[in-house]
């Protein structure tokens, strides 16, 4: 016990980060639940399509030139009626729905992620000051996020969207739709971070390690970041799952109603708004085909957050 | 102190008081605190829970946490008044020049860092080296505290090692930037008793060597009698007797300190219970008049009920009681007789 290592004076590299993360109990649960690689693997195959939409659509949805208004609300090719240049048919504009829904999903994705990292970002910051801190800066920031609770999300959004569009010219708005979305989703949402983080703060910051922290005379910023923040993880990331699902969910709720992406750059909501009245006559295939991609991955990423839950908590260890 | 030196002292807390500003109002929880430590001596703090040894701990640093704060008095550490300093000159001295050991190994380690991480971290935030250098530093400090193949803990999480381990760890880190002065809260607490030997024995050669000073807080007797120089007994916030350890353990003057060390199982005769102080120690919001002991005491005379004993200084000890007070001796002897005759037979004894 007491001989000193006569090789310790050599530095040791650290195990590498991919022998600890197949070591670890997440690739262990994971390789063990079905629900969880199937959802992994639907996800994955998304993100993949949607950020290769360029490569793998035939057509290029946003080209004008290319779209032929005669080839208008042609039904999948698997129907008599079908056209095998249009897998998926087209929509009221001739536009391929293949192409469209690829384009559509990345926007849907880029949004969603996008949203919710702003969500996040702010969510963060306020929630461990909130918890860190304490007192007067505790309250401000908690009424403000009862506050910004108060109101839904949609109401939010529909107010701030219809405002901007009305006073800025549907010109403007259909260049700055995207950011604007990211915006008022992301805005509108940070108290349901800020809420679970400040709960694992006040947890965490009662441990000794944070004591310990302060006792060797580490700045309080770094006390925050460094040493609380990556214990109060495993809920960020849960929520992030179940975030990005619920961002995807209210843009396409805010283009169905007409107030989110132009129809000109359709995202999966746009795309199921605008077959929505040849729904009747029909063309079915508009709405229901880019519906049921949205269903699948909102879903996949519900199951996947629901894993992520059981394995990071402790209490839930099922061996 | 008995052995004055030449040399000023490391550090000396002179007349602290710390309060709790609860809802019910101000509370005290440290009175006129006293005493002076010198470079590499070693002082035990001896008392009950909630004798205010932790809260001692944590206000030499000036780290009270929230309603708690220093009201009166100084910390005086090298020369400058820690009690008034501002947070950012109290970072330079936290961890650098004083450390400090908690009580629970398995919860002063950030679970989510690595040794190796954690230790570099401490080094960063007083010194401007790179992280190698950090890490050599580090490595070094793991070899002192003995842990076998220091290398591989260095990327170790702490859930990965047992607590004896983790406690070398946890001295380790104190030890990373050389301190002057280690404040170590109940050490060995949370160990098994062999592991708990190792420990002490390893905090003792290495203050030796380093020549570090020591405040070690304990309630174990046993622990204070083989690592001090010097013992401090607290009773509800204040010192009721200081002195040379040896003279402590083998001639207890307070009747609280004779308590102590009668309560240790070793003075128990075989077969019968062991020796209890009646009682337990009162909550800071209703310490009684006078000194704070005398409802437990056996020896309680008059003056106790009224008058707050100071220290007094007994040949090479300081101790706060009323029996060891000339005058209130004269005094109650002017009052009872038969006091008189009791406290007689104490001193006689």
């Amino acid at each position: 016990m007491n001989t000193v290592n006569p090789t310790a004076n050599k530095k040791v590299q650290a195990p590498s980060r991919l022998s600890r993360f197949l070591g670890s109990h997440l690739w262990h649960s994971f390789k063990r639940d079905r629900v969880a690689q199937v959802s992994f693997f639907v996800f994955l195959t998304a993100v993949i399509l949607a950020a290769c939409a360029p490569l793998i659509a035939p057509f290029n949805p946003y080209d004008l030139a290319s779209i032929d208004i005669m080839d208008s609300e042609i039904p999948p090719s698997w129907k008599d009626a079908g056209d095998e240049r249009f897998w998926l048919g087209t929509d009221a504009q001739g536009r391929d729905m293949w192409s469209t829904i690829l384009y559509g999903t990345r926007l849907s994705l880029t949004i969603g992620i996008c949203a919710v990292m702003l969500q996040a970002f702010l969510g963060i910051i306020f929630g461990l000051a909130a918890g860190y801190i304490g007192g007067r800066v505790d309250s401000l920031l908690m009424r403000m996020a009862d506050i910004q609770l108060s109101f839904s999300t949609l109401m939010v959004a529909i107010i701030v969207l219809a405002i901007f569009q009305a006073s800025f010219g549907a010109e403007l708005y259909s260049e700055l739709a995207m950011i604007m979305l990211i915006l008022v989703i992301g805005i509108a949402e940070w108290p349901q971070y800020a809420r679970t983080i400040r709960a694992s703060v006040l947890a965490e910051k009662e441990k000794e390690y944070v004591d310990a922290a302060r006792v060797m005379g580490l700045p309080t910023f770094r006390i925050m970041f460094r040493h609380i923040l990556p214990n109060t993880l495993s809920p960020i990331l849960v929520i992030s799952t179940v975030q990005v699902a619920n961002a995807i969910i209210s843009e396409a709720s805010l283009s169905f109603l007409g107030l989110g992406m132009p129809v000109d750059q359709p995202s999966l909501g746009s795309l199921i708004s605008s077959g929505f009245s040849y729904v009747l006559s029909g063309a079915w295939w508009i709405t229901v085909i880019p519906g049921a991609i949205l269903i699948v991955i909102v879903l996949v990423m519900n199951l996947l957050g629901d894993w992520l839950r059981d394995v990071l908590n402790p209490k839930l260890y099922k061996g | 102190m008995s052995n004055s030196s030449t040399d000023a002292p490391l550090l000396s807390v002179n007349n602290l008081e710390v309060q709790f500003a609860l809802r019910q109002g101000a509370v005290t929880a440290l009175r006129d605190l006293n005493f002076t430590l010198k470079r590499g001596e070693r002082l035990g703090v001896v008392g009950e829970s909630g004798a205010g040894k932790s809260v001692l701990g944590f206000s030499i640093i000036n780290l009270i946490s929230k309603p708690g704060s220093i009201t009166k008095g100084e910390v005086v550490y090298e020369g400058q008044n820690l009690a008034v300093m501002n947070n950012n000159q109290l970072r330079s001295i936290r961890g650098n020049r004083i450390a400090m050991i908690f009580q629970d190994p398995m919860m002063t380690l950030n679970p989510v860092l690595t040794i190796g991480d954690q230790m570099v971290e401490c080094l960063h935030a007083h010194r401007k080296i790179s992280k190698a250098e950090a890490r050599a530093i580090a490595l070094d400090k793991l070899q002192q505290v003995q842990i076998p193949s220091p290398d591989t803990r260095l990327d170790q999480y702490p859930h990965e090692l047992s607590g004896g381990m983790r406690q070398r760890i946890v001295i380790a880190i104190s030890l990373l930037l050389d301190p002057d002065l280690i404040i170590a809260d109940e050490p060995t607490t949370a160990l098994d008793v062999t592991i708990q030997a190792e420990i002490m024995g390893l905090i003792l050669n290495l203050c030796e060597e380093h020549n570090v000073a020591l405040m070690l807080i304990t309630h174990d007797l046993g622990v204070v009698a083989e690592v001090t120089q010097t013992t401090m007994v607290m009773y509800a916030g204040r010192i009721i007797e200081q002195g040379p350890t040896q003279d402590i353990i083998h001639h207890p003057r307070h009747p609280y300190t004779q308590g102590l060390i009668n309560a240790l199982p070793q003075m128990a005769t075989p077969g019968q219970r062991l020796n209890q102080i009646p009682g337990s120690m009162p909550s800071l919001q209703s310490i009684p008049d006078g000194c704070a002991f005398r409802l437990r005491c056996d020896k309680a005379i008059k003056a106790c009920e009224s008058v707050v004993p100071d220290l007094q200084i007994q040949q090479t000890v300081q101790v706060a009681c009323h029996l060891y007070a000339p005058e209130t001796r004269q005094a109650s002897s002017l009052n009872t007789s038969q006091t008189d005759a009791k406290v007689g037979g104490l001193i006689n004894e």
